[in-house]
């Protein structure tokens, strides 16, 4: 044990800026992966995230104006209320005859500690700027989102003379906006709520109560409607039911997430077991002159474990220390989401969790090579027995012959004349370019949606639908905008037999225009009872392109050829798609020439142009009557991707030099052990060090190489999979521009080679005397 | 040096064999059924030309490589099915071993290199750095306790070797090419040394193909092609005329 | 023995014993002991030939000395000797002799005379060591000459390895 200890701390004051660098690097990788989980935590749960960031309520009671909501914040379980708040309730549009949404408006005069309500956009109410002739309403974001209310527009609501202004949106946790269910909330201060005339029964008032333990949550309701009576209370609404609701289709990119999060610990481990076992490689000498004095193997790998152990522990509580103390610090997102990570539930022990799994894969990658530094032979075998070189190829000989430069070939030689210890090294160091390859082609990807929608199936940004103008007046307000083509639609439900759910049908376009859709297998409908189906659809009827389906819409059945599938990112990819000749076909009972009378137009928007603008202009031309609604992208919900990508891609970039640093390390030691012979063969100490970077360089080359082609089709792999998974169907994958691969490539051998050239240099000036006692 | 043991000889090996087998070459029997004997207090030198086996040999002696076939007794203990590490510990405590190239470890000083094997043996570090100090001194090295290897010359290395092998006062000092590194001076000191420590008890097994280091043991055993092909006693045949240097010294005239 | 007696000689005149003296002291123990006898005949000759000239010298109670002094002749000698390199390899060997004939007799065995003659050169190599042990240490010339010796026993040991590796 003693001896153990003194080898050690030995060792420690020799190598010491080598142990420094490998506990940085593992805290880097601790700090990275903390950060991520953080991130993830943040973008696939954005409930809990504005719940915790506004202190949210749990449970919001909604009641007549003269209740004495306020005493239940003296309840045992409340640990803090929010209002309770005087209420109004109105109905709002953006312009008379506009969407309307019901809202309830709640008279506050400063923004409350308890369910704060996040400003996401303009500015909270201010008590001089709002209560003057223009009133100022702060509106909840889920309604705002419904009826595109944005900053600086005027809202008229019923009860109000005057128009207000909105002066910002804010995000809450309670539960969201629902077209007749659940009315949105609208901040206002006291005064303006007084000007209302609305009438007594419009008037309400409503408290927020937030609980020492969630699970108290119905105990609460109960003792609430006890203390108050169940007449007086008009409405109650639980965390449970906002998060429900507020529960969008996350699954993919949590699914995504984690599966970068497991390939960059991967790639971490592989890393980091890379370096360990490359530095025992370098200590095969010590170890056997160890033995030889009288260690036991055991002895030897419990040293090496012990050591390596402790570096990881003491990384891995650097990494973590700094992320509790500096991470909220950090700017920008990663810095609210670490704040935000340690007030969620999970903050416990998650941080526990990844910091033991770094120390768990680390120690297994050592424990592999401790295991077999404890089998190294006793007897100092001079190295230079081993067989280092042999003839040389064919290959070899032409290309000196060619004036290729030595010291290229030689590098070359010496890169790859050991194909399993060359293949071993380049496979370490593709496999973190290999997971930036597939984070370029996610980022890709997402790119896709909003560069080129139509692609995707979503060629069409905004859709136009009206209650109060007939057809033609429809057609000829949009044909009056230049830059959209128009396309007529309808939807409806339909019932497939064996199904308990209903499916979406709908006609697009006719087969005179018929409609862009993304086609990935077969071919568009062409001809009448032609239909192109949703990957989630075929799998629901288990069907496959150019089968037969009946369905039934309405009670009459519509026979339907399948002769292609679509790319549909609805409901699930569970939608079939056919013209709307054939839609109507079935519903007309008298054959007529008139064209099919659709529900809703797909306006498809020429490049370039802004739908916000269309929209305005379509809304101010009709007056109002004409709906124009955004088609939902994905890409909205998908843009957090983007942001992970970028951050996984920096995590593997600190992996891959790490990987790097490790491989350059081996390469200087190997080629520096034929240092005598490169320079009995003639080569001045500039060309060997040459020599030595381009053996470096080329199995970087190699590795890049691999690592991009392998990730090119890893990557469409894995989005087919994802895609398919989720019912959008395969084929939305696309891959990174060739300039962008070969950027990398390119970046990473520079890097290699300017990385080696330093150590490369140093070794090849060693004395010649160094040089043979390295050798043994 | 020497231990209160039981009687009988320190190393006894009976017919071992060892074949080195190199891929992509043929294979090479290094040893070729070796019987071998050696009293305590016998200094022994293995001479032989390079390539015969005469490392592989010592290599076998000192547990560092495992024979194919034959029996080894070390201090009366029958050591060939031993475990690395039953064997690690028997160096520990009865065998001293010493490097054609020294095989210092290149991060510890001096003081280190020599304390090593006693703190392994489960001295305290105090009688550790005692027995370290003396052995030094004896040796001529006081003053370079904290120096790494590194700054130290060959016959200095080889000397801090030494110290290393003796420190736990072993049965049996094994040395392989002690002086192969070494200038005339340097081999004069190592040989300087091994006589004085013979002298006082210590059982030495040296392999070498140096004649002036061979002919300063008790006992030469040639070596040859894996098998020994002659075991002399020197300086035992009385009918040595004393004029022998002067038949080497003939002049001309 | 001529050369280096008329070397000595060079320096000054010298009679018999003195002469003795100066090699012993130059040489060391391990130069064979000069035999007196023989340094007289050696003398002599060297006066015959008339590279030296010697000169009785009276002497009270003992018989008298013959003091030796060096010719023209003599000195011309001396450099010639200085002059000429010594050069023969040492192809004269009984050792090899006995080795090459032991076959045609039968009753000799290689091994065992290589074995034998390898015990001789240890044991000379022994007492060789021990010589140069015992000499003084600033005695430059005496050392070189032991060194020398061993080197030839190396080399010589070297050659039995050869030859036993080739009957082998």
């Amino acid at each position: 044990m003693r001896a153990a200890a003194r080898w050690t701390r030995a060792h420690l004051r020799a190598h010491r800026p080598a142990a420094v660098l490998i506990v940085l690097a593992t805290a880097g990788i601790t700090i990275s992966l903390l950060l991520a989980t953080a991130l993830f935590a943040y973008a696939t749960d954005p409930w809990q995230r504005v719940f915790t960031q506004s202190s949210g309520a749990h449970v919001w009671i909604h009641t007549q104006a003269g209740t004495p909501a306020g005493s239940l914040a003296a309840l045992d379980e409340v640990r803090a209320a929010s209002g309770p708040f005087p209420t109004v309730r109105a109905t709002a549009s953006l312009q008379p005859g506009g969407a309307r949404a019901t809202l309830e408006l709640r008279g506050t005069s400063r923004r409350p500690a308890t369910a704060a309500p996040q400003v996401v956009a303009g500015r909270w109410l201010d008590e001089r700027a709002d209560a003057g002739s223009t009133r100022g309403i702060v509106l909840d974001a889920s309604v705002a989102h419904a009826i595109w209310a944005k900053p600086g527009d005027s809202l008229a609501l019923s009860g109000f003379t005057a128009p207000l202004r909105v002066v910002g949106i804010a995000d809450s946790a309670e539960v969201p906006f629902r077209a007749g269910e659940t009315p949105g909330v609208g901040w206002v201060l006291p005064r303006t709520l007084a000007a209302s005339d609305a009438g007594q029964d419009q008037h309400g008032r409503t408290i927020g109560l937030r609980l020492g333990n969630p699970a108290d949550t119905d105990y609460v309701v109960q003792r609430a409607v006890t203390r108050l009576g169940a007449d007086q209370i008009t409405d109650v609404s639980t965390w449970r039911q906002a998060r429900a609701d507020a529960a969008g289709d996350n699954s993919l990119l949590a699914r995504l997430l984690g599966l970068f999060g497991l390939g960059a610990l991967f790639a971490a481990a592989l890393a980091v077991g890379g370096a360990i076992s490359s530095r025992i490689r370098g200590h095969l000498r010590d170890i056997s002159v160890l033995k030889a004095i009288g260690f036991t193997p055991g002895q030897v790998v419990r040293m090496f474990l012990a050591l390596h152990l402790g570096f990881a522990l003491l990384g891995v509580t650097l990494g973590a220390l700094v992320t509790q103390f500096l991470g909220p610090l950090a700017p920008g997102r990663i810095g609210d989401a670490t704040a935000v990570w340690r007030q969620l539930p999970e903050h416990t022990w998650l941080p526990l969790a990844i910091c033991g799994g770094v120390v768990a894969f680390i120690g297994s990658a050592t424990c592999l090579t401790a295991w077999r530094a404890g089998r190294v032979p006793p007897v100092p075998v001079a190295r230079a027995a081993a067989p280092t070189a042999g003839r040389p190829s064919a290959l070899t000989r032409r290309a000196l012959g060619l004036k290729i430069p030595p010291a290229l070939v030689l590098g070359w030689r010496g890169a790859f004349h050991r194909p399993l210890r060359s293949s071993a090294a380049v496979a370490r160091l593709a496999v973190p370019l290999l997971l930036i390859t597939i984070a370029l082609g996610a980022w890709t990807t997402v790119d896709r949606f909003t560069a080129r929608p139509e692609s995707v199936g979503l060629a069409a940004a905004l859709t136009a639908r009206s209650d109060t103008l007939d057809d033609p007046a429809v057609r000829q307000l949009l044909a009056g905008q230049h830059r959209l083509t128009a396309y007529p639609g309808a939807e409806v439900q339909a019932l497939v037999p064996g199904q308990t759910g209903t499916i979406t049908l709908r006609g697009l376009g006719t087969l005179a225009r018929p409609y862009p859709l993304a086609v990935a297998e077969g071919h568009a409908a062409r001809g009448p009872d032609e239909a192109v189906a949703g990957q989630g659809l075929l799998e629901l009827l288990d069907a496959h392109v150019g089968d037969w389906v009946r369905m039934t819409v309405a009670g009459r059945p519509h026979v339907l050829h399948i002769v292609g599938r679509s790319i549909e990112t609805a409901d699930a990819g569970r939608v079939i798609s056919t013209t709307l000749d054939t839609l109507r076909d079935g519903d007309t009972a008298t054959p007529t020439p008139q064209p099919p009378r659709p529900d809703f137009y797909n306006l498809v928007l020429h490049h370039g142009t802004d739908p916000a603008a269309v929209r305005d202009a379509l809304t101010k031309a009709s007056g109002g009557r004409l709906e124009v609604r955004q088609v939902p992208n994905p890409a909205d919900q998908l843009s957090t991707v983007r942001a992970v990508a970028a951050g996984l891609i920096a995590v593997l970039t600190l992996i891959g030099l790490a990987e790097l640093a490790t491989t350059v390390g081996a390469t200087v030691r190997d080629r520096g052990r034929d240092l005598l012979a490169l320079r009995a063969v003639g080569l001045t100490p500039r060309q060997i060090t040459a020599v030595i970077v381009s053996a470096t360089a080329f199995v970087t080359l190699a590795a890049a190489l691999a690592g991009t082609v392998l990730g090119v089709l890893a990557s469409r792999w894995l989005i087919d999979l994802q895609g398919a998974a989720s019912g959008w169907g395969t084929g939305i994958a696309q891959r990174p521009a060739f300039g962008v691969l070969a950027l990398v490539i390119a970046l990473a051998v520079t890097v290699s080679a300017a990385a080696s050239a330093l150590p490369a240099a140093r070794a090849a000036r060693r004395r010649l005397a160094d040089s043979a006692s390295a050798v043994l | 040096m020497n231990r209160d043991e039981p009687s009988g000889p320190i190393l006894r090996a009976a017919g071992l064999v060892k074949t080195h087998r190199p891929e992509g070459a043929a294979p090479v029997h290094a040893v070729r059924g070796v019987d071998l004997t050696v009293a305590r207090g016998e200094f022994v030198a293995v001479t032989g030309p390079s390539g015969a086996g005469k490392s592989t040999l010592l290599h076998l002696l000192g547990g560092l490589d495992r024979p194919d076939s034959g029996a080894l007794w070390v201090d009366g203990r029958q050591v060939d099915t031993y475990s690395e590490a039953r064997w690690a510990e028997l160096r520990r405590h009865h065998i001293g071993i010493v490097f054609q190239f020294f095989n210092l470890v290149s991060n510890l000083s001096v003081a280190d290199n020599v304390e090593l094997p006693a703190l392994l043996a489960g001295r305290s570090p105090r009688q550790a750095r005692t027995d370290r100090t003396e052995l030094l001194d004896e040796l001529g090295l006081t003053g370079k306790e904290n120096c790494t290897p590194g700054e130290l010359s060959g016959g200095e290395q080889q000397r801090v070797a030494l110290a290393r092998a003796l420190v736990n006062s072993p049965s049996l000092l094994l040395a392989d090419e002690p002086a192969g590194s070494l200038d005339s001076k340097g081999t004069r000191e190592v040989l300087r040394l091994l006589a004085r420590f013979h002298r006082r008890g210590q059982t030495i097994l040296l392999v070498t193909h140096d004649a002036r280091i061979a002919s300063a043991a008790d006992r030469v055993i040639s070596f040859f092609d894996g098998r020994v092909r002659d075991d002399a006693h020197l300086g035992s045949a009385p009918d040595r005329p004393a004029a022998g240097v002067s038949d080497v010294l003939k002049l001309k005239g | 023995m001529r050369l280096p007696l008329l070397a000595l000689l060079v320096g000054g005149p010298a009679h018999g014993y003195e002469l003795k003296q100066a090699l012993e002291n130059l040489l060391g123990a391990a130069y064979p002991q000069p035999n007196v006898g023989q340094i007289y005949v050696t003398l002599n000759r060297l006066e015959k030939a008339a590279l030296i000239e010697g000169e009785d010298v009276e002497q009270s109670d003992r018989p008298n000395k013959r003091i030796y002094r060096i010719t023209d002749a003599g000195r011309e000698t001396v450099d010639a000797w200085f002059e000429e390199t010594t050069a023969e390899p040492r192809v004269r060997d009984e050792f090899f002799m006995k080795l090459a004939l032991a076959p045609h007799t039968g009753t000799a065995d290689q091994i065992t005379l290589i074995n034998k003659q390898r015990r001789q050169y240890l044991n000379t190599m022994r007492d060789l060591s021990k010589l140069a042990a015992s000499e003084d240490r600033d005695n430059r010339v005496a050392q070189l000459l032991i060194e020398g010796a061993m080197l030839h026993l190396q080399a010589d040991l070297d050659w039995l390895e050869r030859c036993q590796e080739e009957l082998e």
